[in-house]
């Protein structure tokens, strides 16, 4: 490169009237100083700090040389970036005693560049959404941020900063921002005046929308060029979304400042190539905003649509408003658009992907509604027929149609309908003429679906009619299955039909098999996995048994029991006859407690959780040795009511020996779930075992479900009596069930306080013995 | 005699303890309290059981006796024994008899965890007999109307070995007092711990999320008692992240995980 092109170069960037003579000459000197490979380098960086400050930019020059002995010049940018940041929050004197100073810390951690995966932040950010979104949110590693309204998804690694603080602060921020996005409806999911306002736009901008399923797709193929109405869309959405934050969450926005500086830093650096777009306006003073610098000036028309941002209340549909406004505004100023990368915390748009979460959250919910309101009408059961097959119900192909589901709504009666629009409530429907007042339970689901439908669908309740109504359930697809297995031993149990209020006599049989144990590796490989823990939970069990009470007040013992001597003394002074019982006795063993353990063996167990069964299993006999109280072991599954089967594992007698151990390490997943019968069969045994208390824990993953009609409310209900009568036997039934969330039925079925819950497979093995251990202390 | 009347009047309280109603727990309570039927206080630790009793007692101007409840609580702890002063005898009434002769309120708290032989006591004072036998004198006192008898517990516990027997808890009126809502508990927050409205506003966005931990090991979430400490911490002048750490995060759990993870809500909030 010639002189002459160099200068060339250099006075593009830097218009020379701006320099007197001698500034220019040094100037050139200082950049003709470095090698000509870093000439691109050097060119762009001079024109990201040139029209910030004229001084920096020679300061950085003369130091230049000395920086690129101790980094890269690939990490040049960063280095300038940070300087620059110094300088707009400091001024010039920082930023130079920054650069003097040339070994600090900035250095220092380069050279040890941090990263932060996701797999280490996920634990500690798990509890953390849950508990800020009190709704069961699920997180995943993902190309980048995004969600789906059920799930969010984050990066897999982040490696913008050197510590890992600062890098799990932006993995928290990040997956703040994503709860905010769902918070404030980013998805547009809860029904709105959308449609009116998109036809308007559409006929306004002479275009043909797509079709209308996705509302927001629609609404972005309104505009001549829906990437740029998308991306307007979701930049003020994310400015939305972060005032929010910064009135609900003022500390995290508050740690995030330097973060914002950071990225507010690197825009500012790509900016300066680009022309400045209405968009890039936008960008700045949103990260600005959230950086707490002060913000740049904005013209009046963008300043006011920024202020209704950050007052918007709950519809999206003023975002909406706002995004065809800025959309003209950028038309009117600049003919080419070129799209910008979201934000790494604003992630990913993916609204074909909420639209199937929430679909999938529709389904869901209409099942759970229609088996909630099935039971409700019940009691009254007789008036609907059962000429309706109750098949058509349980199979998921027979959706409701939602496309016009949101228009077919429930008839109220006038009066209520103005008490349901004041409180935005739905409390009642209407129903062959009656009025049904919904019962809480229900309420809060009902809630959800007409949030989501605008309405509850007349089609769910006539499901749920029907359902109700079909109380006959088919008994056909038995026949084929009688007589083909007849065990000695075999025992008929009777079952609960909820519908009838009574039970269906000597329905189930059950069959006891024994387990052949295994040889192999399971039962070692979890004593060594476990072998810390197991140390620690036999010490734990031992000392509940070595619980040193004094006994007091005894005829005899260990020692005298002085207030009880000084009562007697009392006494007989005042002429009473005084007790006997003046000693106090160490007890030691009052532990009288027989537990049996009822293990799912359902195939739905198989792999992660039957594993972590057997695991837990073994921990908790290693523990329960230790501790002395009685206990069986029994597997349970079945097919079909002819062939529930129950599992003989170990019983009250038989000590745990190399043969139980491998009878554990043999469970494995058989059929289905039908617990009404084992439960029966076990109470009854546990009846008879002479313990003070006496414990059937039933280890379980989610619904109980056979084969046949053994399925949905009737599973549950007979399942619940089955509990009940153990409960009336004196027995304490207690449920640890597995499963990704916890389901409204559990609550029900087990009881409020007689269920534990464990969403995270990993945690049973561990789980279960301090279950035990706050069970029976 | 004297030393023993001057005792009960100690029980009484004369300043009116600040209680903000949640629901008609009052209006149940004093019409329980007219007809003399005793009271069973359900809730999870720190949501105002104690509190309510002493608004209540104040309200009724009578004295309150109240028994922490153990599992070596036996029924002469309750009742009384005789003691030996100078070479003599005399008899000294235990909390409940103290209660029933002055026609106080006795409120038994966490009565789950006393030792089962003490229902005995309390099942005849706890239905229409109303009356508590006092064996070693060989003394059968009647409650007067005024007498009340009132007991709490946790149901949140999950332990068969100590459940309330149907026998008991049939013979009361139960309330439950739950965490207050929102705006309710902001205003308790900040009059208790004399914190600004927006400070406790803060406190109660953190006490949510973690009551919503239920699903992910958190045995309960953080109670009224423990945002009030924190605000206590707060006026101290210790900056709001310490103060929530040592009395939410450090209080609730010690698992490293939730602590991280309840941390991460403080530092969101403050």
């Amino acid at each position: 490169m010639t002189k002459e092109q160099f200068e060339d170069r250099l006075w593009r960037i830097i218009p020379p009237d701006y320099l007197n003579e001698w500034e220019q000459e040094e100037l050139v000197s200082l950049v003709a100083g470095f090698d000509r490979s870093l000439d691109d380098l050097i060119f762009q960086q001079i024109a990201a700090i040139w029209p910030v400050s004229t001084a920096l930019c020679f300061s950085i020059l003369e130091e230049l040389d000395n920086t690129l002995q101790r980094i890269t010049p690939d990490e040049v940018p960063e280095w300038v970036r940070m300087i620059l940041e110094i300088f707009e929050s400091d001024g010039l004197r920082a930023a130079r005693s920054f650069l003097a100073d040339r070994d600090n810390i900035y250095f220092q951690r380069l050279r040890g560049q941090g990263s932060l995966s996701f797999e280490e932040v996920s634990a500690r950010l798990l509890p953390y959404v849950r508990g800020v979104a009190n709704k069961n949110l699920l997180l995943e590693p993902g190309p980048s941020a995004s969600t789906d309204t059920a799930t969010i998804f984050l990066p897999r690694e982040i490696t913008s900063f050197g510590d890992e603080q600062q890098n799990f602060l932006f993995y928290k921020l990040i997956a703040t921002f994503q709860w905010a996005f769902i918070e404030k409806d980013l998805y547009c999911q809860t029904t709105d005046t959308y449609i009116d306002f998109c036809s308007r736009l559409a006929q306004n901008y002479n275009t043909t929308p797509v079709a209308e399923e996705i509302i927001v797709t629609h609404f972005f193929s309104c505009f001549p060029q829906p990437d740029l109405a998308q991306e307007i869309y979701c930049l003020l959405q994310t400015v939305r979304a972060a005032s929010f934050l910064e009135d609900y969450l003022p500390g995290l926005m508050g740690d995030a400042q330097c973060i914002f500086s950071h990225l507010a830093s690197l825009e500012a650096v790509r900016s300066i190539e680009e022309p400045v777009t209405v968009i890039q306006k936008i960008r700045h003073w949103l990260l600005r905003f959230c950086a707490g610098l002060t913000i740049t000036d904005v013209d009046k028309e963008l300043a006011d649509v920024l202020m209704e941002m950050q007052t918007l209340s709950s519809a999206s549909i003023g975002v909406m408003l706002a995004t065809s406004r800025v959309y003209d505004q950028c038309c009117k100023v600049e003919a080419g658009h070129v799209l910008r990368e979201p934000f790494i915390f604003q992630g990913a748009f993916h609204a074909a992907a909420a639209h199937r979460a929430r679909l999938a959250r529709r389904e869901e919910n209409r099942t759970q509604f229609v088996e909630a309101l099935a039971s409700l009408f019940l009691p009254g059961a007789d008036k609907a027929d059962d000429s309706t097959g109750a098949e058509d119900e349980d199979s998921p192909t027979q959706q409701v149609d939602t496309s016009d589901s949101g228009i077919t709504l429930m008839q109220f009666e006038p009066g209520k309908e103005e008490e349901q629009q004041a409180t935005g409530e739905t409390r009642y429907i209407r129903l062959e003429d009656q009025d049904l007042e919904i019962p809480d339970d229900i309420h809060e689901l009902a809630r959800e679906i007409s949030n989501d439908m605008g309405g509850l669908p007349s089609a769910y309740i006539d499901s749920a009619q029907k359902m109700a109504g079909s109380g006959n359930f088919h008994h056909g697809t038995q026949s084929d299955e009688a007589g083909e297995e007849v065990t000695a031993g075999e025992k008929t149990y009777d079952e609960w039909d909820f519908r009838r209020q009574g039970f269906r006599k000597n329905w189930c049989h059950l069959i006891e098999k024994k387990v052949t144990p295994t040889r192999g590796t399971f039962v070692s490989a979890t004593l060594e996995k476990y072998r810390g823990q197991i140390i620690q939970l036999k010490r734990q069990f031992e000392m509940m048994r070595t619980q040193h009470r004094f006994m007091k007040r005894q005829r005899d013992g260990d020692d005298i029991d002085i207030e009880a001597l000084t009562d007697a003394l009392g006494d007989s002074r005042a002429g009473q006859a005084p007790s006997d019982r003046l000693f106090i006795r160490l007890l030691r063993d009052e532990r009288d407690i027989a537990t049996l353990f009822l293990v799912d063996m359902s195939s739905s167990t198989e792999g992660w959780v039957g594993n972590a069964l057997k695991e837990s299993l073994i921990i908790l006999c290693e523990a329960l040795e230790s501790l002395g109280d009685r206990y069986a072991i029994y597997g349970f599954s079945g097919m079909r009511r002819t062939r529930s089967i129950i599992f003989h594992v170990k019983d009250f007698k038989e000590a745990y020996t190399d043969e139980i151990k491998g009878r554990i390490a043999a469970i494995s997943p058989v059929d289905y779930t039908r617990m009404g019968a084992p439960i029966r069969h076990f109470t009854e045994i546990l009846a008879r075992v002479d313990a003070k208390v006496r414990l059937l824990l039933i280890l379980t993953d989610g619904k109980p479900e056979d084969y046949d009609d053994y399925k949905g409310e009737y599973a549950i209900e007979d399942t619940r009596h089955a509990l009940l009568e153990a409960k009336s036997a004196g027995i304490h039934p207690f449920c640890i069930t597995i499963d990704r969330e916890a389901q409204d039925y559990m609550a029900h079925m087990f009881g409020e306080i007689n269920y534990a819950f464990i969403n995270d497979v990993k945690k049973l093995p561990l789980r279960v013995p301090e279950i035990y251990r706050t069970l029976t202390s | 005699m004297e030393s023993r009347s001057k005792k009960i009047e100690e029980h009484l309280i004369v300043e009116e303890p600040f209680y903000l109603e949640q629901k008609n727990e009052l209006t149940i309570a004093l019409a329980a309290y007219r007809n003399g039927i005793p009271l069973l206080l359900k809730g999870p630790t720190g949501s105002g059981k104690t509190r309510f009793m002493q608004f209540l007692a104040w309200k009724l101007g009578r004295p309150l006796i109240t028994v922490s409840c153990h599992d070596d609580l036996s029924t002469s702890d309750l009742v009384g024994r005789y003691l030996i002063r100078g070479g003599d005898t005399f008899w000294m009434d235990g909390p409940m008899t103290l209660a029933v002769r002055h026609g106080a309120i006795c409120y038994l708290d966490e009565v789950v965890e006393a030792r089962k032989d003490t229902t005995v006591v309390i099942h005849p004072l706890a239905d229409d007999r109303r009356e508590l036998a006092i064996e070693k004198r060989g003394e059968l006192l009647t409650a007067p109307p005024e007498f009340m008898l009132a007991v709490s517990y946790n149901p949140g516990y999950q332990s068969v070995l100590k459940d309330l027997k149907q026998s008991t808890r049939q013979r009361f009126i139960a309330l439950e007092l739950n965490y207050p809502e929102s705006p309710l508990e902001i205003n308790i927050v900040s009059h208790e711990a004399d914190v600004d409205e927006n400070m406790a506003r803060s406190l109660v966005r953190i006490a949510e999320m973690t009551r919503g931990l239920k699903d992910s090991g958190l045995q309960e979430g953080a109670s009224t008692r423990l945002l009030v400490h924190s605000g206590i911490l707060m006026k101290e002048g210790i900056p709001p992240r310490e103060a929530c750490r040592a009395t939410i995060s450090e209080a609730l759990t010690d698992d490293v995980e939730l602590i991280a993870a309840i941390d991460e809500m403080i530092s969101a909030v403050f």
